[in-house]
C-alpha cells in the first residue's frame, strides 16, 4: 500500500518535472513582463511541429528534431515578441493577454497546414526502458527528463544571479522605471528573457514529447494549461514556485490516476488549483512574494 | 555643459513648460526651485528623455539630444534621482550598486569574463567606494526593502554615481528629511562637485538650496522668472512675489 503510494509520487516527480519546465517559462514572462503569455505552449507546439516535419522529409535524427524544436520553438518565441508583447504597451496588459490567444489560434492554423493529419510520431534519444531501484520502477525517459529538469534549473539560477544580463533581467522585473534610469536597455533585455523562455521552451518540449512518443495539435492547448495551473501552485514570478507546482500536480495527477479513475486525472488539476486560489491566492511561494512586495511597494 | 534651448512641453491644453531657456556651466552646482507644478519635475524628465519637449532642443556638451531614449542619455553621462525613491527593492544593496555600474559600461572594451559575469576586481573596488561613500559598508548583503527611509536615499544616489555621470539631476533629495540629514546630504552634494560632476538640484527645503547652489533658476508656470546666486534671489521681487513668502516662514 504505501510502496504504491511512494511509486505513485516518484511517477508524478518524473511528470511533473515537465510541467515545472513549461511552469518556469509562464512564469519568467510573468516576472519580467507582468503579463501572461497564453500562447507560450502554442509555440512550443509549432516548434515541435516543425522538428516532426524535418524528421520526417529529411532524415529520421533525434538530435535533428531536437535542434528543429529548439529552433523552430525560438523563431516563434520572436514572432509572438514583436507582435504582441513589443508592439503593445507595457501598461495595456489585457490587450496583450488577448492578442496573444489571438496568436495561439493563428499558430494552431498554420500548425495544420504544416502537417495535415491529426497524430505523427516524435522520436526520443533512447528506445524506453524500466529502470529497478528496489521495489520501485522508473521509466528511462522520464528519469531524463527530471535530470534535464534540475540541470536547467540550476544553469537558470546561475543565470539569474551571477551574471550581468541575468542581474539585468531581474532588476527590470523588479523596478521597471528605476532599470530605465540605470541604463538598463529595457526593449533589449525583454527580447533576451523572450529568447531565453522561448529555448527552455524548445528543450522542454522535445522531452515532454518523446516520453508521449507522439504530437497532436492539442499539445498547444495541453502545455499551455499545467504550465499555467503549475505556475498558479507555485506562485507567479516565482521561479522555486513553478518548479514545486509542477511536482505537485504531477504527484496528485499521479495519485489520482491510480487511486481514483483516469478520467478524474485532469479534474484533479483544476480542482487542486480551485482549491490553492481559494486558500492561498498567491500560491505557495506566492503568498511572501505578495506581502513582500507590498511592504517594499509602501516603503520604496 | 547642458543648454536648454527654449522648450516648450505641453500636456494638451496645460503649458508645463513654455520656452524656457537655462544654461549649466560645468562643475557648478545648479539650484532649480519653483512653486509647487511650475514645471520642474517636467524639466527633469524632458533633460531625461522620459517626455520629448513639443519644442526646442536639449544640448548636453554640444550635442543634441533629440531623441535618444533614456538608456542612451545615461550613457552619455546624465543620471537623476527620484522625489520618489525607486530601488531594486528585491536585490540587495550591493547588487543595486552592481546592475548600475555594469548597465553603463561599454563592454566592446573589457575582457569576455568581465562582459559575461561583470565582476571584475575594479569593479568591485569601485563598488566598494560607492558604499563607503553613502555608509552603507555594514548593509551590503541585506535587501534594499529593507533598509531604513535615510539609507535607502542614500543607496539610491550611491546608484546614481555608480553609472559614472557627468551631469547629475537631483530630483528633491531632501524630501522628509530632517536637519542632521540635510547637514549631511550638504555635505555628500560638496564633495559629488569635488569628484567634477555637474549637479542640477531640484529642492523646496531652502536651507539645502541656499546654503549649497552656485547659481539658481527660479520657475514659475513653466518660465524662468529670475536666475542669479542665491544672495541675488534672496532679495528680486520677482521671486519674494511668487514663492519666497514659502520659505520666509519656514
Amino acid at each position: 500500500m504505501f510502496t504504491e503510494f511512494l511509486q505513485n509520487c516518484i511517477d508524478g516527480l518524473m511528470i511533473g518535472s515537465g510541467y515545472s519546465l513549461l511552469a518556469l517559462g509562464f512564469t519568467m514572462v510573468f516576472g519580467v513582463m507582468k503579463r501572461i503569455n497564453l500562447s507560450y505552449g502554442p509555440s512550443i507546439m509549432l516548434g515541435a511541429y516543425f522538428g516532426t516535419w524535418l524528421y520526417l522529409n529529411l532524415e529520421q535524427n533525434a538530435w535533428l528534431v531536437l535542434l528543429g524544436t529548439i529552433f523552430g520553438t525560438v523563431v516563434v518565441g520572436i514572432y509572438v515578441e514583436r507582435l504582441c508583447f513589443r508592439a503593445i504597451k507595457s501598461d495595456s496588459t489585457i490587450a496583450s493577454m488577448v492578442s496573444s490567444f489571438v496568436i495561439w489560434m493563428q499558430l494552431e492554423e498554420i500548425a495544420m497546414h504544416l502537417l495535415p493529419e491529426r497524430t505523427y510520431p516524435f522520436p526520443a534519444f533512447f528506445a524506453a526502458k524500466t529502470i529497478e531501484f528496489g521495489p520501485f520502477y522508473v521509466r528511462s525517459e522520464h528519469l531524463t527528463m527530471f535530470i534535464l529538469m534540475l540541470i536547467i534549473v540550476l544553469i537558470l539560477h546561475f543565470f539569474l544571479y551571477q551574471t550581468r544580463q541575468g542581474l539585468a533581467i531581474r532588476a527590470l522585473s523588479d523596478n521597471p522605471m528605476a532599470s530605465l534610469y540605470i541604463g538598463i536597455n529595457r526593449s533589449k533585455t525583454l527580447f533576451l528573457s523572450f529568447f531565453l523562455v522561448s529555448l527552455l521552451g524548445g528543450i522542454a518540449g522535445f522531452f515532454i514529447l518523446s516520453t508521449d512518443s507522439q504530437i497532436t495539435p492539442f499539445f498547444g492547448l495541453w502545455a499551455t494549461f499545467k504550465g499555467l495551473i503549475a505556475m498558479m501552485l507555485g506562485g507567479m514570478g516565482s521561479l522555486p514556485g513553478a518548479i514545486i507546482g509542477g511536482l505537485l500536480l504531477g504527484i496528485v495527477e499521479a495519485n489520482v490516476f491510480w487511486y481514483g479513475d483516469p478520467i478524474l486525472r485532469d479534474i484533479s488539476a483544476y480542482l487542486l488549483l480551485f482549491v490553492m486560489l481559494v486558500l492561498r491566492p498567491g500560491g505557495i511561494f506566492g503568498q511572501s512574494i505578495v506581502l513582500r512586495q507590498r511592504l517594499a511597494q509602501e516603503r520604496v | 555643459m547642458l543648454k536648454i534651448q527654449s522648450i516648450s512641453k505641453h500636456f494638451g491644453g496645460v503649458k508645463a513648460l513654455n520656452e524656457l531657456d537655462l544654461e549649466v556651466e560645468e562643475g557648478e552646482i545648479y539650484g532649480v526651485i519653483g512653486p509647487n507644478g511650475s514645471g520642474k519635475s517636467t524639466l527633469v524628465n524632458v533633460i531625461c528623455g522620459i517626455f520629448l519637449p513639443t519644442e526646442g532642443d536639449v544640448i548636453f556638451e554640444g550635442q543634441i539630444l533629440s531623441e535618444n531614449p533614456t538608456h542612451q542619455r545615461l550613457k552619455k553621462g546624465i543620471a537623476r534621482t527620484f522625489q520618489n525613491i525607486r530601488l531594486f527593492p528585491n536585490l540587495t544593496v550591493w547588487q543595486n550598486l552592481w546592475v548600475a555600474r555594469n548597465s553603463v559600461e561599454d563592454i566592446k572594451t573589457e575582457s569576455s569574463f568581465y562582459r559575461w559575469f561583470g565582476k571584475s576586481s575594479i569593479v568591485k573596488k569601485e563598488i566598494e567606494k560607492m558604499l563607503e561613500f553613502s555608509n552603507l559598508g555594514n548593509r551590503a548583503d541585506e535587501l534594499a526593502s529593507s533598509l531604513a527611509f535615510g539609507e535607502q536615499r542614500r543607496l539610491e544616489l550611491a546608484r546614481a554615481l555608480a553609472t559614472k555621470p557627468r551631469l547629475l539631476l537631483l530630483d528633491e533629495p531632501a524630501a522628509g528629511m530632517n536637519k542632521d540629514e540635510i547637514r549631511d546630504l550638504d555635505g555628500r552634494i560638496r564633495s559629488m562637485q569635488l569628484q567634477g560632476i555637474t549637479i542640477i538640484l531640484i529642492e523646496h527645503v531652502m536651507e539645502l538650496v541656499m546654503g549649497v547652489t552656485d547659481r539658481i533658476a527660479v520657475l514659475n508656470f513653466g518660465s524662468k522668472i529670475a536666475e542669479g546666486n542665491p544672495q541675488e534671489i534672496q532679495n528680486n521681487d520677482a521671486v519674494q512675489e511668487a514663492y519666497l513668502g514659502y520659505s520666509e516662514d519656514d
